[in-house]
């Protein structure tokens, strides 16, 4: 894992920052979320990811893209929370003084 | 916390350019990573002893092929493989190197080159004997067709260099290591050079042994020839010390009592046994003939020329062989000179005188017995007498004044026979020759002295018309 993470610091980066900025927006965003059986088959679908993962079931390359795209997204979710909690906070400084 | 859940649900847009993100990122960055991952891994075996190594990526999936040479090598070489920080699997297709029973090596020369096979237990045993082989063969070709086997017996490296050693005193043959015997066949490159092998192949390292030397020598091989033209007697070839070398060409001189005699013999061990035994009634039957070669090659006697006269091919023959020790064999090639014209009874008389005058028949010290050594110079004498048909000639035996007079004279009326006895076995008819004894009573040198004493033992020949 930390062998990916400098290798791949780049892309990681990129990820958060993504993660931040949509975990920004989220907290003011009036469009339609997910569901929660959706989301609940999203947290499955992640969770049997993760486990073929840890695994190492699937092979070679796509066994490599599957443990990139995982760290991505890992690092995707950790931008959302900090970018909605950073938001939210915000948000809750100005609300008094408003 | 409840907020956390409810902004999450409208995270999933940012989804879209996070796949698109990925995409480019797997696009990007696989092929470098497998090559980062191929070096890492490569680095990581640096210190390991493998055959055949072979590290292909897939992802971050390690496929690792090599020949180990034990099990403990093979684990290590795949553990190490395992460590390195980003590979999550390791395809162990690593063996071990293939164990050879019998351990065989070899090494073979030829004309042109030297070829190394067989097994050889590790890389750098092999880098090593082939180092050797070049170093130790200067510009001879080395050929290497050695594989990598397990189960070479203890020392083999030191085993090996020894017998790469002994190649090199080979021109041309193969030594064979089995386990721990040893085989060897081929020819030595010098005289000497398979005695050399032999005691080299004492210091054989602990646990080896010698299962069979079949090394020939190289024909041993000395020559003589007889040049009429320019009178000379050239001895070439091999002589087993300095005491031989000085009896033959001592030998030599007294046998060729005109030639002069060329020596160009080397000191060398390796002769057949009997060696002076058989060269010097060689030189002997050489000596009888006007031209001729002598070709001594280990134990064969090869004599070819031209003899004096008709009787004498088969009496030369006859000798050798009785002479010659156990074991010797001869080839003997020996035709008859074409008859000279005849001359008159003065130029007879002079060939006659000239050839006495030049050597002397000699006799055993006290005793009527004809020395081997005077053969050449009767067979020149006979040739002359056969030249002049018509005459008659006194065969006249001397001695110098040391004893009785009784004595001498019987002496010389005795030698003088035995010389005549000899021209009339050769073919030349008896009533021609009479044999008179003198004793010391016609001295043509002084007495006083040893040199004068030699020259009054003289058998003379005087024409008598």
């Amino acid at each position: 894992m930390v062998y990916l993470a400098t290798f791949h610091w780049g892309w990681l980066l990129a990820s958060l920052l993504l993660g931040l900025a949509m975990g920004w927006i989220a907290v003011v965003h009036r469009g339609q979320g997910v569901s929660k059986v959706t989301s609940r088959w999203l947290a499955v679908l992640m969770a049997a990811l993760v486990a073929i993962a840890l695994a190492r079931i699937l092979p070679g390359r796509p066994g490599y893209w599957l443990d990139l795209g995982l760290v991505m997204f890992a690092l995707y979710l950790a931008g959302c929370t900090a970018g909605s909690w950073l938001r939210d906070r915000v948000l809750a400084g100005h609300a008094p003084a408003a | 916390m409840h907020g956390l859940f409810r902004w999450s649900s409208k995270w999933w847009p940012g989804v879209v350019p996070l796949v698109v993100l990925w995409a480019l990122a797997a696009w990007t960055s696989t092929a470098p990573l497998e090559s980062d991952l191929a070096a890492r891994s490569a680095a990581a075996l640096k210190d390991t002893v493998l055959d055949k190594s072979r590290i292909t990526l897939a992802g971050r999936d390690v496929t690792f092929a090599a020949d180990a040479f034990s099990e403990d090598g093979r684990r290590s070489a795949v553990a190490s493989v395992d460590a390195v920080p980003g590979v999550r699997l390791v395809n162990d297709e690593t063996r071990l190197v293939p164990e050879a029973k019998p351990f065989v090596w070899s090494a073979e020369r030829d004309v042109a080159r030297v070829t190394l096979s067989g097994s050889s237990p590790l890389p750098a045993s092999k880098g090593k004997l082939l180092e050797a082989a070049r170093a130790g063969l200067g510009g001879v070709e080395v050929v290497d067709q050695m594989n990598l086997s397990r189960g070479a017996p203890a020392r083999f490296d030191n085993a090996a260099l020894l017998l790469l050693d002994q190649i090199v005193k080979l021109k041309d043959g193969k030594i064979t290591l089995s386990d721990t015997k040893v085989s060897l066949s081929g020819m030595a490159r010098d005289l000497g050079g398979r005695e050399a092998i032999a005691a080299a192949l004492k210091n054989l390292p602990e646990g080896f042994s010698v299962a069979a030397n079949e090394i020939k020598a190289p024909p041993y091989i000395f020559q003589a020839y007889k040049d009429p033209v320019a009178v000379t007697l050239t001895l070439t070839g091999y002589v087993p010390d300095n005491n031989v070398h000085a009896a033959l060409v001592a030998a030599a001189g007294r046998k060729f009592f005109s030639e002069k005699v060329v020596d160009n013999l080397k000191a060398s061990v390796g002769a057949p046994s009997g060696f002076a035994n058989a060269v010097v009634p060689a030189l002997g039957a050489l000596s009888r003939l006007s031209t001729g070669t002598l070709v001594v090659s280990d134990r064969e006697v090869k004599l070819s020329g031209d003899a004096f006269y008709d009787a004498a091919p088969a009496q030369i023959r006859a000798g050798l062989i009785k002479d010659f020790p156990q074991g010797w064999q001869l080839k003997a090639d020996i035709s008859v000179k074409p008859a000279a014209a005849p001359v008159d009874a003065t130029v007879c008389q002079q060939l006659l005188s000239e050839l006495l005058a030049r050597g002397t028949i000699r006799f055993e010290s006290g005793l009527s017995t004809l020395d081997p050594d005077s053969a050449g110079l009767l067979d020149h004498l006979i040739e002359t007498a056969l030249r002049c048909p018509t005459v008659n000639i006194e065969v006249a035996g001397h001695t110098d004044a040391d004893g009785q007079d009784g004595f001498n004279q019987a002496l010389s009326e005795q030698r003088a026979r035995v010389v005549t006895d000899y021209l009339v076995k050769a073919g030349l008819p008896a009533s021609r020759f009479t044999a008179v004894g003198y004793g010391s009573t016609q001295p043509i040198a002084s007495n006083e002295t040893n040199e004068g004493k030699a020259q009054n033992r003289r058998i003379e020949f005087v024409v008598r018309e």
